[in-house]
């Protein structure tokens, strides 16, 4: 009986806070949501006295639906009949008159709908103002990618008025100017300059402006909500249109790479050092990308109209040559191209390819891209952009194998003998899968156009040729003090073979199954 | 015994200078070891690992160890961590769901072989030797078994032979000192089959990683682990994913671990040598201590009791002599008061003489 009362009170003094810490943790457990604005609009005054408030904004645009208001419940228009998204004000005036519209217009729409008997939000201090929010926010960037925007010029029937404008200084008005179209970023960045509002305020104003309107209208909207574009299960229902016509602002086609400015003179046959022009498929580039601004990062205009040759104030002082080629620079030539290498198809080789720092493969790599002009046969000139498009066509072709006969069909390792049997390695075969997933790849067709060109990916360090060096000629010996940089021949093979594997995701044969290679003695 | 305090803080001194200019206390002195040119070292690059055991393997073949509880081929022993035990000098331990390896990730350890090792810091025997080869070498014929040293490293690698009875000794691995000297690699670099170990000079090796970083950006955090850790180790790590994540401490600081204990360790030898003295030094001291504060007690009860009974008989007289006082006052009062009451008595028997006479008949 003793015992009995004994873990009845031992299993109150200890079962309950038990329970209660589980509880704490479900309460403090954090909800993610898309909608979530922290309201700390009285830090532009000064220090907040108070944390900022936790509002979820979907929540009460939901309840206000339900007693049939609008958006201008909370948010006036200003004299042009544009929404503010302040909240009851257009602009911030003084820190007292700010803080009392909130807590008047919050703390009175909360009673009274409380009195109706509806649910409704808090009306104490510190309900609002929670020191520990127990929301956190994961609203997505949103974006208008190709597909979004042929959507809404079908939509808008090519009025592209209705969104792009430019200012004229003179008027001091905004005016749409055709063929003047760019992306909304190059003018309204992340914070407001002079006239000119922020990106976010901009996108607000003008989506869900436009949205409200139509919904008004009765005519097809977008969302008004903040998750269906912010959230990240919302934005996976937003229709995508596969084929998306050509977006047309007067862009080429096939073009050579400018590399002067509009009245710059081209240097004399004696001073020319440029390397070969550059022919560049504009179109297909446009079609390998999503928004125009992953190379315009700042303009429509050709590179180097900031990027000139010597490097200038508005081109951030980086050379037309910088501006092309920096590795690690995503909005470059090769920036970009090295991008794609992570691939898993293309990650086998390139991951283990000596990289110089400039990010160049080797000098030969330059020829892919400053190709050798072709050969003007039938005497006639040509316009520049045919004669790209010729050279571009030339690079098209995939590139030609060695003929299969040339290739050796397995290849016996026997460095392991003292241990297994000669690991037979399927040469040919390996060599025919790699060509395959070359071919179904425009950069990689136009990048591995030499014949020996893919046997680089294993005989790396060494001349293209028919008979490429053996592993062998180069690997032997580990740890030998003035090459430390080259794995001894054992290693060499596990590293290709072995690390070509795991990055391709090829699983089979597991990376230490000893037997799956070499078979035992 | 009587040992003035002068004469024994003398021998103290002059032990401490023998202690200083003799050879053996290099390690905790107050001298900087800057380390021993063109030392050798492995470095472990886990993005080569492949998680084979084979190091293990190697490990176990040339210092002719017990064989394993499961066989080397036996990967299912990464599922749990290990770590090194008195008959395995390395182990590999797998790190899976580690964010953004892609896939598991490994950890080889064994002795770090430390520049200025800890373990033979705190070794009182001097059992530990930091060897021109690099490795940190053991020698189990001076070894009292304190384990002082399993407590100092900072990578808890010192095992014990626990189940031998009569010769236990402290185990781990000696970088294969007895191979590099014969100018063979060490068993588990010789076996790797990945070059995930490379063996050279660890001025070398710390190039060599510097350019695997280099040349594959992206691929490894930007830090050779043991090249600053603890003063710098002869083996060092790469890694792709941070070294925390694989149970790495970062936390160790670039100071080596004599360096900290110096103050304290350096008096070590002075005092195990002078032993004897010190703790007669510290008898007679304390004994005489005792007889000077037993003296002095006394003292004090006598000073403190003649005070009291000082105190005593001056309160006692005081009182007395206020007694006295008071007895005269009420006596002279008695005496004002009777003298008063008689001169009453006498006048109003002067005023009504036959009231008392016809009374009195």
């Amino acid at each position: 009986m003793a015992a009995i009362a004994f873990l009845a009170a031992a299993i109150l003094s200890f079962g309950v806070p038990g329970v209660q810490g589980v509880q704490q943790e479900l309460d403090s457990m954090e909800v993610m949501r898309a909608d979530l604005v922290m309201i700390d609009t009285m830090k532009t005054f000064g220090r907040l006295e108070r944390p900022p408030v936790v509002f979820l904004h979907d929540k009460h645009t939901e309840a206000l639906l339900q007693q049939k208001q609008d958006c201008n419940a909370c948010h006036p228009a200003d004299e042009k009949g544009r929404q503010s998204h302040k909240f009851k004000r257009i602009e911030d005036s003084d820190p007292k008159a700010v803080m009392d519209l909130y807590h008047e217009g919050c703390i009175t729409c909360h009673t009274e709908t409380a009195t109706a008997g509806r649910k409704s939000g808090p009306v104490t201090c510190g309900a609002c103002h929670l020191k520990k929010p127990t929301v956190i926010s994961d609203s997505q960037p949103m974006g208008m990618d190709k597909s979004l925007h042929y959507r809404h010029t079908k939509t808008l029937e090519n009025k592209c008025e209705k969104c792009h404008h430019v200012y004229n200084e003179q008027k001091k008005t905004l005016e749409y100017l055709k063929g003047q179209e760019g992306s909304c970023r190059y003018c309204h960045g992340e914070t407001k300059v002079e006239n000119r509002i922020a990106a976010q305020q901009a996108f607000h104003q003008a989506c869900i402006g436009c949205h409200q309107q139509r919904l008004a209208e009765k005519k097809v909207s977008g969302p008004n909500e903040c998750s269906r574009c912010h959230s990240l299960e919302d934005q996976k229902l937003i229709e995508v249109v596969k084929d998306v016509p050509r977006m047309e602002v007067n862009q080429p086609n096939v073009v050579f790479v400018k590399r002067l400015q509009e009245n710059e003179p081209p240097p004399t046959p004696e001073e020319n050092t440029l390397m070969q022009q550059v022919p560049f498929d504009h179109k297909a580039h446009e079609e390998f990308n999503n928004t125009c601004r992953v190379c315009h990062h700042a303009n429509l205009k050709a590179c180097v109209s900031c990027h000139t040759l010597k490097g200038d104030e508005k081109g951030g002082r980086v050379q037309l040559e910088q501006s092309m080629h920096q590795s690690n620079a995503g909005q470059s030539c090769i920036g970009c191209h090295n991008n794609q290498k992570v691939q898993p198809e293309c990650a086998g080789c390139h991951e283990n390819i000596y990289q110089k720092l400039s990010g160049d493969t080797n000098a030969s790599a330059c020829l892919a891209c400053h190709m050798e002009p072709m050969p003007v046969t039938d005497g006639s000139t040509q316009q520049p952009a045919e004669l790209a498009a010729l050279m571009l066509e030339s690079r098209k072709k995939p590139p030609t194998p060695y003929p299969a006969d040339k290739i050796p069909e397995i290849v016996d390792i026997g460095v392991l003998t003292n241990q297994f049997q000669k690991a037979r390695m399927p040469h040919r075969k390996i060599v025919q899968a790699l060509e395959k997933k070359i071919q179904g790849n425009q950069l990689a067709v136009a990048y591995h156009g030499d014949s020996g060109a893919l046997c680089q990916g294993c005989h790396h360090n060494s001349v293209i040729a028919e008979k490429p060096p053996k592993c062998g000629s180069c690997h032997g010996q580990p740890f030998v003090e003035r090459q430390p940089v080259r794995p001894g021949l054992i290693a060499a093979y596990h590293q290709q073979c072995i690390g070509c594997h795991t990055r391709m995701g090829i699983e089979k044969p597991a990376a230490t199954d000893c037997t799956a290679c070499h078979e035992k003695k | 015994m009587s040992i003035s305090r002068r004469k024994f803080l003398g021998w103290l001194g002059s032990a401490g200078l023998g202690a200083t200019l003799g050879k053996n206390a290099d390690a905790a002195s107050n001298k900087h070891f800057t380390g021993y040119p063109d030392i050798s070292g492995v470095l472990f690059d886990n993005t080569l690992c492949i998680g084979c055991r084979k190091c293990e393997e190697g490990c176990n073949k040339v210092n002719e160890l017990p064989a394993p509880d499961k066989a080397f081929d036996d990967l299912s022993v990464m599922e749990a961590p290990r770590r090194t035990r008195a008959g395995e000098f390395t182990v590999v331990n797998r790190y899976s769901g580690v964010p953004d390896a892609g896939g598991p990730v490994y950890r080889k350890i064994q002795c770090n072989h430390c520049l200025e090792p800890a373990c033979a810091s705190a070794c009182f025997v001097s059992a530990f030797t930091k060897t021109p080869t690099g490795a940190v070498t053991y020698d189990e014929s001076v070894c009292v078994g304190c384990r002082y040293c399993m407590i100092a490293c900072p990578f808890e690698i010192p095992a014990y032979e626990y189940d031998k009875a009569l010769t236990p000794r402290v185990t781990k691995c000696t970088l294969c000192h007895p191979r590099i000297i014969k100018g063979l690699l060490p068993g588990c670099v010789e076996i790797c089959p990945t070059e995930a170990l490379t063996f050279g000079k660890r001025k070398d090796l710390i190039r060599l990683a510097r350019e695997r970083i280099q040349q594959h950006p992206g691929r490894y955090v930007d830090h050779v682990y043991g090249e600053t850790e603890m003063g710098g180790t002869s083996w060092l790590y790469l890694s792709g994913t941070p070294f925390q994540k694989i149970g790495m401490r970062e936390d160790l600081g670039n100071l080596p671990a004599p360096l900290l204990t110096k103050g304290a360790l350096s008096a070590v030898p002075i005092i195990s040598g002078m032993w004897p003295v010190l703790l007669t030094g510290i008898y007679a001291i304390s004994k005489r201590k005792e007889k000077i504060a037993e003296t002095e007690k006394a003292q004090a009860i006598n000073a403190a009791r003649e005070q009291a009974e000082a105190d005593a008989k001056a309160k006692l007289d005081a009182a007395l002599k206020q007694a006295q006082k008071d007895k005269e006052k009420e006596i002279e009062l008695q005496v004002k008061r009777a003298l008063e009451e008689a001169a009453k008595a006498q006048s109003e028997a002067a005023a009504k003489p036959e009231t008392k006479e016809e009374s009195d008949g």
